[in-house]
């Protein structure tokens, strides 16, 4: 090797270097600057001002920014449905996803989920409300059951759902004598310094490492849930704010006209037709038949389950997100691993954070528990 | 260096052993090494250029190098395959509508049927997979290696144009070539569109609507974002040019990696690594169709080509300049 | 391999006729210039050059004894590996636009007329003046007489058209150096003639012109100078002369009185004298021939032939390379 040789190659080595720290320079910066920033705070103290920064009369401050989702359950590949499923709830097991959100305060808010060429956006303002679906061209007037006082929800299952507020207050509600709880005042998230609430389970069976929720430091809004599985340094499942300010979103997000061209439809909220009406009768249904076996972070959900009924109704209502799901579901069931034991036989099924056992005697047992713990629960009659 | 003067002063009767040492007006290879391409040689007092002129003369071996890439029968064929394109899809899509109000069609497609601009977009999103890039890849991957597999790099570069220098052309060459093909697909597009379609404001993805020269405007905008991403593109083949003298070889090496790019974006596990793939952004201009338009995806799609430029420009530069023409 | 190694070194240490050592009269000087490629084949070895201005100095050598690689190094295609090497007193890179080179053959855009290419290698050249340029490629054309096929495409042109338009390239600037490789390959006799006579019109105007060849004839021919390589090593070089002069002329007698003609030459103080059947030989020495003649005839010896038989650069060149030759090419 001639001396040039070295010197020569020096430069692309020295661009990737740069372009390496320019990608690490987030985690880098944070490292270095991290120290505390903020004042401690025990967990009490802190939810205490969560609660009152959020049950103020104005609610949260006006803010937009990036929530990105990903997950990365460890689950098998799963299987490419059909157009449109992009936004289907069954992508976001899987994968990276991204929504924008704009809150303006007052019952304004817009949620937009861009996907490539495509965009679906609920559009928020007071008691007027749309669902845009750029994919078929269609937009949703949505009318709020009016009188009940409460406030918008979002219609039909969709991504929306898990803005870092309701994904918060969803794991909040678990906390009790089966969790240990800690505060990390060093924590940034899209480039913020945040308190990080840690939620640890103290059940040994649990596959839940912790979960950690980022409150800004000085809006308290939460910014970020992760869930992190036992033996693995990144989140089995995450969402947050890539990305946050808290300023008033321009006035234009908020208000929606239907472009020319497009199919407008109409649907009301509260009284939300008679699928629904079905769906909440059939979970109801189910839910009679749930067994809970074993508590707190342990707890292992039985419930009556029968592959050939799936199979059965995957034929029938092929194209549909039930036959999907029956699709993934076979998929999933291809990568099982048979079990026995004096509970019975099964097959077992082992996720990052879920294990999922179902039995030959027609028993579906669901835990983010460690697969001893669920054939222990099988054991339980 | 030593030994070789001591095998000189046995074997030949030269003048003294201090002479030998060093005669004056040779250079030790090091020393050429390092002078020959980074320095002016202001050391040596020799009839050259004022610097002025050497500007003139890159602009020359650069019109040179376009005259010859738009010239050439095989990039204007390139040239005229993508023009081709969106024609068709108009001409397609103006069939498909003619021909049934379909309810089923799709929201995209509706609004190309709507409005003239959005062909445009449309022919964008299906050329960056793949046509543009080939394109691309054959114009810059054929840049050296074509040359040193005619022959003629040799002859360039005992002419002298210089390594760098030479680099440099062939790179910004393939940039304009990037830029002429993208603007080739647009103004394709707009005309197409503006003759089967109806003018008039235009619906964004978001479900706003805008005038028509703001819908223009975006349009530039694309063109500009697209253009940066085959540069960046090009960037990658001209690396993978200078390792070859076979010019098919850093086209399909290209296409390969465009593709192989293309096969992990279906892979949801692999997720985490789409944003820093090349191919990932090129579609990432329709940040222009959203209101507001999203400025972040477009930046980071944008320092996304500058970091490819630098890398593989450098990885080109490193190889190039070191490299011994044997061709 | 010592006694060639002297002869090597010999005329390198003759100071050429003016006495003047200065290496800025020296086109082309190298020192040691090797040429490792990757994987450890030594190309070009040790090579020690001098390559006086002025001069038709023909670089002769098997195939594949290192003369490309040489001419590749001189022209900056190739990074030596060890060694020193000035072209016209500067390194190579910066003398570049004052040298014209053929190597390896022609290569052009086969899609461009031989005056386009022509125009592309001249736009390469950031030296050369644009406006002068249209001037300077019809001369270039002229000058190998190829002005009536300047428009056609190259893809169209003959081989000897090919090679004369290469050599057309090389002869774009006022060049003060000429490289040249094997620049009658593929040529017609008549095309063969016409650069012979192109390389001694240029080398009258005072270029220097470097030719390489693996056919000796040629470098007879053309040149005044010559170096020998031999598997990456030079083996010989110097004047054309002096090169021939390294070997000894004999005379032969033929005479049936074999031992008396050899008695009459040891007298006459000839050395290796050898008798043969019919025939003694013996090294001519400083001796006249004519004068060896009236010995022989003056001592009563029956002399039916009398030839001096000098050394031809082939014989040289056999000697040195120990490998035949390709004579006619």
């Amino acid at each position: 090797m001639r001396r040039g040789t070295f010197v020569r190659w020096g430069v692309p080595i020295a661009a990737a270097a740069v372009i390496g720290g320019a990608i690490g320079a987030g985690p880098v910066i944070a490292a270095v600057s991290g120290d505390p920033v903020l004042p401690e705070r025990s967990a009490e103290q802190l939810l205490a001002d969560a609660a009152a920064a959020t049950s103020k009369s104005q609610g949260i401050a006006p803010m937009s920014g990036t929530v990105q989702q990903t997950a990365s359950l460890g689950l098998p590949a799963l299987p490419q449905t059909g157009g449109g499923s992009a936004t289907s709830p069954l992508s976001l097991l899987s994968g990276s996803h991204e929504v924008k959100v704009w809150y303006g305060g007052d019952e304004k808010f817009r949620v937009a989920m861009p996907t490539q060429l495509n965009e679906t956006n609920l559009v928020v303002n007071g008691d007027q409300a749309w669902y845009w679906d750029s994919a078929t061209n269609t937009a949703t007037k949505l009318t709020i059951k009016a009188g009940d006082g409460q406030k918008p929800v979002t219609p039909t299952p969709q991504p929306t759902d898990l803005t870092p507020q309701q994904a918060a207050q969803r794991v909040l509600s678990e906390v009790d004598e089966h969790t240990t709880v800690r505060v990390i005042n060093t924590a940034e998230v899209a480039g913020r310094p945040a308190y990080q609430l840690v939620l640890a389970p103290k059940a040994e069976g649990s596959l839940v490492q912790e979960v950690r929720i980022a409150l800004d430091g000085e809006t308290y809004v939460p910014l970020q849930v992760q869930l992190f599985a036992k033996g693995s340094a990144e989140p089995a499942y995450q969402v947050g704010f890539t990305q946050v300010t808290f300023t008033q979103p321009a006035a234009e997000n908020f208000t929606f006209t239907p472009p020319p061209g497009a199919k407008v439809e109409e649907a009301t909220l509260g009284e939300d037709g008679e699928k629904a009406e079905e769906r909440a009768e059939h979970a109801a249904g189910v839910a009679d038949k749930v067994k809970v076996v074993g508590e707190g972070w342990a707890r292992v959900a039985v419930v009556p389950f029968k592959l050939s009924d799936l199979q059965a109704q995957a034929q029938s209502q092929d194209g549909s997100d039930e036959g999907n799901a029956a699709a993934m579901f076979d998929t999933v069931l291809k990568s099982a691993t048979p079990v026995s034991g004096t509970w019975g036989s099964g097959k077992l099924i082992k996720t990052k954070l879920v294990t999922a056992l179902l039995t030959d005697d027609g028993r579906l047992l669901v835990g983010a528990v460690t697969p001893e713990e669920i054939t222990k629960a099988a054991g339980v009659k | 260096m030593s030994t070789a003067d001591t095998d000189i002063g046995a074997g030949a009767p030269l003048p003294s052993p201090a002479e030998s040492r060093r005669t004056p007006g040779l250079v030790p290879v090091a020393e050429t090494m390092r002078t020959a391409e980074r320095h002016a040689p202001e050391i040596i007092a020799s009839p050259e250029p004022p610097p002025a002129r050497g500007t003139w003369a890159f602009w020359r071996l650069l019109g040179s190098e376009l005259g010859l890439t738009f010239r050439r029968p095989r990039n204007l064929e390139l040239l005229a395959v993508l023009g081709a394109v969106p024609i068709l899809i108009g001409v397609g899509l103006k069939l498909a509508a003619g021909s049934a109000d379909d309810p089923e069609m799709g929201g995209i497609l509706q609004d190309v049927a709507g409005n003239s601009l959005m062909l445009t977009f449309m022919s964008f999103s299906f050329l960056v997979l793949l046509l543009m890039p080939v394109a691309i890849s054959v114009v810059a991957g054929d840049s050296i290696a074509g040359e040193a597999g005619t022959g003629t790099l040799r002859y360039l570069l005992a002419a002298p144009a210089g390594r760098t220098r030479l680099l440099g052309v062939k790179y910004l060459n393939a940039v304009v070539f990037a830029y002429a093909a993208t603007v080739v697909v647009a103004l394709s597009a707009l005309l197409t569109g503006l003759i089967l379609f109806p003018g008039g404001s235009v619906t964004l993805l978001s479900g706003t609507t805008v005038s028509m020269a703001d819908g223009l405007l975006r349009i530039l905008i694309t063109v500009g974002y697209v253009g940066a991403g085959m540069a960046a593109l090009a960037a990658v083949a001209l690396a993978l040019s200078t390792f070859t003298e076979v010019a098919i070889g850093a086209i399909a090496g290209t296409m390969v990696l465009v593709i192989v790019c293309q096969v992990v974006r279906a892979i949801p596990d692999l997720a985490p690594i789409l944003p820093y793939l090349l191919p990932t952004r090129f579609t990432d201009f329709d940040a222009v169709l959203r209101s507001p338009i999203d400025t972040a995806s477009l930046r980071d799609g944008l320092l996304t080509f500058g970091a490819y430029i630098a890398l593989f420009g450098s990885i080109a530069w490193a190889r190039f300049s070191g490299k011994d023409i044997t061709s | 391999m010592t006694a060639v190694t002297q002869e090597a070194g010999a005329p390198f240490g003759a100071a050429p006729p003016s006495g003047d050592s200065e290496a800025a009269s020296e086109a082309i000087v190298t020192r040691g210039l090797t040429k490792r490629f990757r994987g450890g084949q030594v190309a070009v070895d040790a090579l020690d050059l001098a390559v006086p201005r002025g001069s038709v100095f023909g670089f002769l050598g098997p195939n594949g004894s290192g003369k490309t690689t040489t001419i590749r190094m001189l022209l900056g295609l190739v990074a030596p590996t060890a060694g020193e090497y000035s072209v016209l007193g500067l390194p190579p890179a910066h003398a570049l636009p004052r040298v014209g080179a053929l190597v390896e053959g022609p290569a052009f855009y086969p899609y461009l007329s031989g005056a386009a290419n022509l125009m592309r290698f001249d736009a390469a050249d950031p030296t050369a003046q644009r406006a002068t340029a249209k001037r300077r490629i019809g001369e270039a054309l002229e000058r190998v007489g190829l002005s009536a096929a300047a428009g056609k495409r190259y893809r169209n042109y003959s081989l000897g058209m090919r090679q004369r338009l290469a050599i057309a390239a090389a002869l774009l600037g006022p060049r003060e150096l000429l490289i040249l490789d094997e620049p009658t390959n593929g040529l017609d006799p008549q095309g063969t003639r016409e650069v012979r006579a192109l390389v001694r019109e240029i080398a009258a105007d005072g270029t220097t012109v470097f030719v390489s060849s693996h056919l000796l004839g040629e470098v007879e021919q053309m040149c005044t100078h010559a170096a020998i390589m031999r598997t990456g090593k030079l083996v010989a070089q110097g004047t054309i002369a002096s090169l021939s002069s390294g070997r000894v002329a004999r005379v032969k007698v033929e005479t049936p009185d074999a031992a008396d003609a050899a008695r009459v030459l040891g007298t006459l103080g000839l050395a290796d004298v050898r008798a043969g059947d019919g025939e003694v030989t013996a090294e001519l020495g400083g001796h006249a021939p004519e004068e060896i003649n009236a010995a022989l005839v003056g001592q009563g010896v029956a002399v039916r032939g009398l030839a001096v038989e000098r050394p031809s650069l082939e014989d040289v060149f056999v000697g040195l390379t120990g490998e035949g030759f390709d004579v006619d090419g």
